[in-house]
């Protein structure tokens, strides 16, 4: 509003009303009062080309300051502001021009300004088109539906390189992808995940280990139990008990096995027991305690040196533990 | 009185302290001789050569669950050792079974061998299935801790009139765990099974791992389960207990046809179900890994020596060859004599 007055009060000086020439009023040289006389003189043409200008002259600056300094008023303050400016503040402002107050503000000022002459009628007649401007090609730019480029927004010409360089990538990465997949294919090799539990071949090895668990339970109950019946700290007994055990044992185990030559699980016990039957039952009172079969009867073996050798160390190793 | 053993000298910062119990029983689990038997007790070493992929590395731990009781469960080996290694710490510990997890040209093998000159018998695992798929395959699955206390009982079936090859190895298994003593042995030891079945048409073994689960003939479901819970039941909508009992109590479980042919008579208590004289059914539910394996060479030595399983190439192969088979043949059938003695112990 201040520049209104202002606007008003400087031109009258220089010339008549005018209002043609107000608006056109170039930008240029000539701070001074007599200056702007020439000003007017300019033709039109030459204003358009100056209004598209946007940088306003210094010796213009320095009236514009002038002015400021010369007016005094309470209400314009906004306007002193937007008068004083040096250049880098009024571009400032011009970008900021997006900001819907000070548009309002400048393009209110400026539509009353057009009506004023004066320099400062063009300063803010450029501001106020670099603002619109600037507005025009903002709402464009955010009115603008990007394609859905999965690059992103980028300069066109670098978008072939960088294209160029994901197919690289990926193509880099299908080759190892499938390498990777071979290897973990090959890591699961036979390996095999059930999928029924119990299915008939399963149930047929089932009751093939249930046979031979059956014929261990009733091997061991037999041996266990006619114990009670004699009692075995009588050494008559103890004998009695001895032998019944083995004979019970070889008849339980070793005959099924010639007959049904399914399970050889018993055979393990048939070896101890098929043992020399004069033994002791405890261990280490038999003769071929830890010597193994073999060296039963070594005072009476002739050339079994090597075999010597390889089971005292044996032997050996044991005992020293 | 004081205790003698808290008495302040006595401590020597070792810890809690260990009972004595406990102590002698985990001497008598590392011991090397049974107490009973007097014979060696088999010790295993798990281990793997080159790398494994994660499956089978879990296959291996599922393999060494197997062989508990006496083998190290957490047998930690480097990449710098070798095979000689392990038999060198494998003579003082009293191993005297490894067991080999390879993966040449992506083919799972698996090699049993006996230290430290025993033969060597490799096989390819054509399939197998970690007890982790097995646990998730059944409804309930059943895996008391306690089972691994004592090592399991080994059942070879099928291998009854094979040729030379298969009766080695019949033996080998059946020294692979310690043997026992039908006339002392507890039947609560016996709580896994180890099933090695071979089967002659396709020529390849089965290897099976369950666990055994004795169970009282006769009784109902709803009595056993009072036993077993010791909780009191609910009975609220009956007016007395014998209704509790009775009701429901004719049908029995369709399996119990096949546990005709398991039952046992029990000669002691195994547990409170289970008791003296009283008959009890077999049943075997499956943990562990399944293995199938193919049977593809035997080595004389440890990892070395003669190959004798897959015979050699016949007379007419090729004409400079001829020879050297025939002397291969005959070198190979004293060292399997020789290699079969030793394996008699």
């Amino acid at each position: 509003m201040a520049a209104a007055p202002q606007a008003v009060s400087a031109p009258p000086s220089a010339a008549t009303p005018n209002p043609s020439k107000r608006k056109t009023r170039p930008k240029g040289k000539g701070s001074k009062n007599k200056a702007k006389k020439k000003k007017l003189a300019r033709s039109e043409q030459d204003d358009s080309v100056r209004r598209q200008r946007n940088k306003p002259s210094a010796k213009f600056l320095k009236l514009l300051r002038k002015r400021a300094r010369d007016y005094n008023s309470d209400d314009d303050e906004e306007e002193e502001e937007q008068e004083h400016p040096p250049s880098p503040r009024r571009r400032r402002r011009d970008d900021d021009g997006e900001d819907d107050d000070d548009e309002a503000l400048s393009h209110s000022d400026q539509e009353e300004d057009e009506e004023e002459e004066g320099v400062s009628t063009s300063a803010v007649t450029r501001f106020e088109q670099g603002c619109r401007a600037f507005r025009v090609a903002f709402l464009k730019i955010m009115n603008k539906k990007l394609p859905d480029d999965p690059l992103g927004p980028i300069l066109s010409a670098h978008k072939k390189l960088v294209a160029a360089k994901l197919a690289e990538e990926a193509e880099e990465r299908k080759p190892k992808g499938e390498a990777r997949k071979e290897k973990r294919v090959a890591a699961e090799k036979g390996h095999v995940i059930p999928k029924d539990h119990l299915d008939s071949k399963e149930k047929e090895l089932i009751k093939v280990a249930t046979k031979g668990v059956v014929r261990l339970f009733n091997a061991v109950s037999k041996a266990q139990k006619p114990r009670k019946d004699l009692n075995p700290s009588r050494t008559k007994d103890a004998k009695v008990l001895a032998k019944e055990r083995k004979n019970t044992f070889l008849a339980e185990l070793e005959m099924p096995s010639h007959q049904d030559k399914k399970s050889q699980a018993p055979s393990n016990f048939s070896k101890r027991t098929g043992k020399d039957e004069h033994e002791p039952a405890w261990a280490p009172l038999r003769d071929t305690y830890m010597l193994g079969s073999k060296l039963k009867d070594w005072d009476k073996m002739k050339d079994s040196a090597a075999e010597m050798q390889a089971e005292v160390p044996l032997g050996d190793s044991s005992d020293e533990e | 009185m004081r205790h003698p053993r808290s008495g302040p000298g006595k401590k020597r910062g070792r810890g809690p302290r260990i009972p004595a119990t406990t102590l002698r029983k985990q001497k008598a689990a590392l011991a090397n001789v049974d107490q009973i038997t007097g014979a060696k007790i088999p010790k295993s070493f798990v281990f793997s050569r080159g790398k494994l992929p994660s499956t089978l590395r879990h296959l291996q731990q599922d393999l060494r669950k197997v062989m508990l009781p006496y083998t190290a469960l957490n047998l930690k080996e480097k990449k710098r050792n070798n095979l000689k290694d392990f038999i060198n710490v494998a003579g003082p510990l009293g191993v005297t079974h490894f067991l080999i997890l390879s993966n040449p040209k992506s083919l799972p093998h698996l090699r049993f061998a006996k230290s430290p000159q025993g033969p060597t018998f490799t096989f390819q695992i054509e399939e197998y299935a970690l007890a982790a798929d097995i646990a998730n395959s059944q409804k309930r699955p059943r895996c008391p801790p306690g089972i691994f206390k004592n090592s399991p009982l080994v059942v070879l079936s099928g291998f009854s009139g094979l040729g030379n090859p298969f009766e080695s190895l019949v033996e080998y298994f059946q020294h692979m765990v310690p043997a026992v003593d039908p006339s002392t042995v507890q039947l609560a030891a016996c709580q896994r099974i180890l099933l090695l079945k071979y089967d002659k048409d396709k020529e390849v073994i089965d290897f099976r791992h369950y666990s055994i689960k004795l169970q009282p003939v006769g009784v109902s479901r709803k009595i056993r389960k009072l036993v077993q819970n010791n909780q009191v039941p609910d009975l609220r909508d009956f007016k007395d207990v014998s209704d509790y009992v009775t009701k429901r109590a004719g049908y029995g479980s369709e399996s119990e046809a096949d546990d005709e042919a398991a039952t046992v008579s029990l000669p002691s208590d195994v547990d409170k179900l289970n008791q003296a004289s009283r008959k009890s059914a077999v049943r075997l539910q499956e943990i562990g890994p399944r293995m199938t394996m193919r049977l593809v060479k035997v080595e004389a030595g440890l990892c070395s020596g003669d190959v004798l399983y897959p015979w050699p190439v016949a007379k007419g192969a090729v004409g400079k060859k001829g020879k050297v088979t025939e002397e291969e043949i005959e070198g190979q059938e004293e060292t399997e004599d020789g290699s079969e003695d030793e394996m008699e112990e």
